[in-house]
């Protein structure tokens, strides 16, 4: 067992003067496995790797890695992982080959064992054109790139990367996930993202953290079905129904699936096509398809599609990281937080990016789980 | 090689991959050749066979501009760039970046400082001799050139450790080793206790034995204390970052 733990967080504690960034986080993750690390901007996830990686110290707490403490043993532990701080910062004053040289030097690689290495990372990495270019010349993806490319180049038991898929485009995003997976057989990767498409394609596990608490661990199947609710998707014909009927408008079709037994939500969702579109929600146990399909029926509406799914990771993520706001964080902090869901990401620390990008991820998620039914 | 070295050959590369180091050697060896032959009548007026001038105005430059020039990227920069994360979660000591990046620092104003000998040499050996140089100041000179650069480099890497902002680190550079040096001069004008104190901490009155050809063990000790005392306080700034 315990040879099989790699990365290990007691009860680490991290605080930034009056706020606190970490709160007694508990994980493990065993050898071979691929976990998404997700979160909110600022809920601690830049902190637990900085922790893991030795560049700062927790406030109270321990934590191990490959079984060696990151207090007592932080060159050992820094020999065992291979780090992608977030945004992967560089010497652009370098050449790619220059810099990947100068991280396998100190990491004391000898030239051909370089070498090597060298050949497998430029393939993996898909750095065979760059080698020679000035950093400062690379594109942001290219960066994360070498980034990666010097965290690989020891072959390393573990990998910690930190938004390794941020700024990236839909391409190289897809291209380092593969990759991830393909290394994440034989290696422990620690992944944060919050980007949740990225995790569903790449990761077994995730742990969700927020405002500094891990709020959820496991399995993504177990959970997703954490909030014990099932969506449906409903797509209604706006401009033609059956049998003489008026097709319906969309206030009074909402109205009338919102009145269903067994339904506890209902809400529009945009679409292109020139139909309305629903989004349901039940409790798990019960299944309203067969009351949708009578419905339509018996009010003559063309029923263009109706699916059912588990909810979708990311409204498991918005439920579980919603709400944690006044927890621990100084009451004036979260008072100037009025609204909550989205405008308190920015409040903390220095992960600032990607706000914006939160209604594309979501166009994401349903796109994937449409293709999945 | 050990991690040290290897930072401090990267640190040093970097001067030259830039056009900083360049820059810093071109002008400073122009400024040097206006102090030297036309500043206060320059060498030929003294009409001595004596490089002293040399001493007396290298040192001035290197405090007032290429030691904060050099230093004020050191760590500020690292950390505002966010690279010290990258280079310090490789598997490296504090202590190994501290001193690897001081050495890549002094390695450069050494370069500068050595390729200055190029005047006693020139002018009194070959092509030309000017005439009898007597060659116990000059090395004394250079011993204590070379320790005031360990000195102030020092100085200069502790000071880019308290902030990311190089041009704070500039600044704060220029005006602490510009203090250290004037305190010399100011010590001539103020008299008693005071003198003493400002001469003990004076860069240029511990230089003036040195011109003279005087190695008074005391100076050397003084120039070393600040190196180590430098780069200690530097070594714990570094480490404020895993508390604060």
């Amino acid at each position: 067992m315990a040879t099989d733990v790699m990365i290990q967080a007691n009860g680490l504690t991290k605080r930034f003067g009056v706020v606190r960034a970490l709160d007694k986080v508990n994980f493990e993750v065993k050898r071979g496995e691929v976990v998404g690390f997700l979160g909110p901007n600022g809920a601690g996830k830049s902190t637990t790797m900085r922790i893991l990686t030795c560049f700062i110290s927790p406030s109270t707490g321990s934590a191990t890695v490959n079984s060696h403490d990151v207090f007592d043993n932080p060159l050992e532990v820094r020999r065992s992982i291979g780090y992608l701080p977030q945004r992967a910062p560089l010497y652009t004053d370098m050449t790619v080959w220059e810099y990947l040289k100068f991280a396998a030097e100190i990491r004391g690689l000898d030239e051909s064992t370089f070498k090597q290495r060298l050949k497998k990372v430029v393939e993996v990495c898909g750095l065979a054109q760059s080698l020679g270019k000035d950093i400062s010349t690379l594109s942001h993806g290219y960066r994360q790139r070498v980034g990666l490319g010097q965290a690989l180049i020891h072959d390393p038991p573990i990998l910690i990367l930190d938004e390794p898929t941020s700024d990236l485009d839909p391409n190289e995003k897809a291209e380092v996930l593969r990759y991830i997976k393909e290394i994440g057989k034989d290696r422990t990767i620690l992944l944060s993202t919050h980007n949740l498409a990225e995790v569903e394609e790449a990761c077994a596990r995730a742990i969700i953290v927020s405002k500094g608490r891990v709020v959820a661990d496991g399995p993504l199947d177990e959970i997703r079905g954490k909030t014990g609710r099932v969506r449906y998707v409903v797509t209604i014909d706006e401009q033609r129904a059956e049998a003489g009927n008026k097709p319906p408008a969309a206030a009074q079709a909402l109205e009338a699936l919102q009145r269903l037994g067994g339904v506890k939500t209902a809400r529009e969702l945009p679409t292109d096509e020139k139909a309305h579109r629903f989004e349901l929600s039940s409790a798990s146990d019960a299944d309203v398809r067969a009351e949708i399909y009578r419905l339509a029926v018996a009010k003559g509406w063309t029923l263009l599609e109706l699916r059912r799914d588990a909810q979708s990771l990311d409204a498991v993520f918005r439920d579980l990281t919603r709400g944690d706001e006044k927890l621990d964080r100084g009451a004036n902090w979260s008072a100037a937080d009025a609204d909550e869901d989205e405008a308190d990401d920015s409040s903390s620390e220095d992960e600032d990016d990607d706000e914006s990008d939160e209604d594309d991820e979501e166009e994401v998620v349903d796109a994937k789980s449409k293709g999945k039914s | 090689m050990s991690p040290m070295l290897i930072i401090a050959k990267r640190e040093f590369r970097s001067y030259f991959d830039s056009p900083i180091a360049y820059i810093v050697i071109c002008l400073s060896f122009f400024a040097l050749g206006l102090m030297f032959f036309f500043l206060n009548g320059g060498f030929w007026q003294l009409d001595r066979a004596s490089i002293s001038r040399l001493f007396e105005s290298t040192p001035m430059g290197l405090s007032f501009l290429v030691v904060p020039v050099v230093t004020m990227r050191l760590l500020a920069e690292e950390r505002r760039s966010g690279t010290l994360e990258m280079l310090i979660t490789l598997p490296v000591k504090d202590s190994d970046v501290v001193i690897g990046k001081y050495l890549g620092a002094l390695g450069l104003v050494l370069v500068l400082v050595l390729s200055t000998l190029a005047y006693p040499l020139v002018m009194f050996k070959f092509p030309w001799n000017l005439g009898p140089l007597d060659g116990g100041p000059v090395a004394s000179g250079y011993l204590g050139m070379v320790l005031f650069c360990c000195a102030a480099v020092a100085v200069g890497l502790l000071i880019s450790a308290l902030t990311e902002s190089q041009a704070v680190a500039f600044f704060i550079t220029f005006f602490v080793l510009g203090a250290l040096w004037l305190f010399g001069d100011l010590a001539s004008k103020a008299g008693g206790t005071l003198a003493i104190l400002l001469n003990y901490v004076s860069f240029q009155s511990r230089l003036n034995n040195f011109w003279r050809g005087l190695i008074d063990s005391r100076d050397v000790v003084f120039f070393l204390s600040v190196t180590v005392l430098s780069l200690m306080v530097a070594f714990r700034a570094l480490e404020r970052r895993k508390w604060a």
